[in-house]
């Protein structure tokens, strides 16, 4: 019982590791800076958005 | 030529974002409010879920990239994404079962199962915001079961609510609510493709017409598009604290609103 308690504790810790690190050793604005390659996703999935409105005014 | 419709627009970005930083409300929420606006319910339910299935996986992709948590798609597969993968699964079974029952015409009391669902999130709202101070963070994997299980059973009779029910059994079994909120939008966008295929494959199996009005979804994903893109950015920043009491108040406001629209409304 105790080591199965252990064990989700454990996975407790996994689950959502990389969110729990930022906003422990992260303050606010810290985590407002986002990475260039985010950036350039972001820009990546307004193309996404444009090309789905331009499939939309084909088809509808 | 497409329309756009500015006061949709600016009501799908209010609930997707909501829907994406609390894990719920897109369908719950703005389903009702647009019939009462007068639309009809084929211009409505296929272009919300046409819409959710492309920015469910928009808003998980950059839940992902904003580090809110870490989906692994390939073998072996992480708790996160295994959880992922149980939620959506169970929202598939309860989509297709849902369409068995509109096949067969199996008639339900649609007040009472909806009274029912309102009820539950209701209650789970209270229980969330009372034990926010003594909650335990241990992983309960039977429990998130459970409430995957019983999620899918609403869904499937009809009674909505898939959100709020999963979203709050994340939290009741223990799961972070930032990457609670992550798992729950990936795994939306998945049960969401399920619905649109099997709105189109409803037709073919009952020899019906379906004729979907498509009028709504220009403005319904540009909204939700937008706020699937903004709502990971703000569960990134803002802290887990206040995402803790945001999820179980929303929740709680979400049973309240179908039980007025239900009794008042």
């Amino acid at each position: 019982m105790e080591n199965k308690d252990y064990k989700n504790n454990f996975i407790s810790n996994e689950i959502g590791y990389l969110a729990k690190i930022l906003d422990t050793e992260m303050t606010i604005s810290e985590r407002m800076k986002i990475k260039k390659s985010s950036v350039k996703k972001i820009f990546g999935a307004l193309i996404v958005y444009f090309s789905i409105i331009a499939i939309f005014s084909i088809i509808l | 030529m497409i329309e756009f419709i500015p006061v949709i627009i600016i009501l799908a970005f209010l609930f997707e974002t909501m829907d994406s930083c609390a894990g719920m409300g897109f369908g719950t929420g703005l389903t009702p409010l647009l019939l009462i606006m007068g639309y009809d319910p084929l211009q409505v339910v296929p272009i919300l879920l046409i819409s959710e299935a492309i920015t469910g996986f928009t808003s998980g992709f950059f839940h992902n990239e904003f580090e809110n948590v870490k989906f692994k798609l390939k073998k072996p597969y992480n708790k996160e994404t295994k959880i992922m993968f149980t939620i959506a699964i169970s929202g598939c079974i309860a989509i297709i079962f849902s369409v068995f029952l509109t096949y067969f015409a199996i008639k339900i009391d649609k007040n009472i199962i909806k009274t029912y669902v309102a009820v539950l999130v209701l209650i789970m709202g209270i229980i969330a915001v009372i034990r926010l101070k003594s909650r335990s963070n241990t992983y309960k994997p039977k429990l998130l079961l459970s409430f995957s299980g019983l999620a899918g059973f609403n869904k499937g009779i009809g009674a909505g609510g898939y959100g709020p029910v999963v979203m709050l059994g994340q939290i009741f079994s223990g799961i972070y609510e930032k990457t609670a909120t992550a798992i729950v939008s990936l795994s939306e966008g998945i049960v969401s493709v399920v619905g649109v295929a099997s709105f189109l494959l409803l037709p073919l199996i009952t020899n019906q017409v379906l004729e979907i009005d498509f009028i709504l979804l220009p403005s319904v994903f540009t909204g939700g598009f937008i706020a699937a893109l903004v709502s990971p950015y703000l569960v990134r920043i803002f802290p887990n604290k206040m995402w803790q009491v945001v999820i179980p108040s929303y929740a709680i406001g979400i049973g309240i609103y179908l039980l007025a629209k239900l009794y008042i409304l």
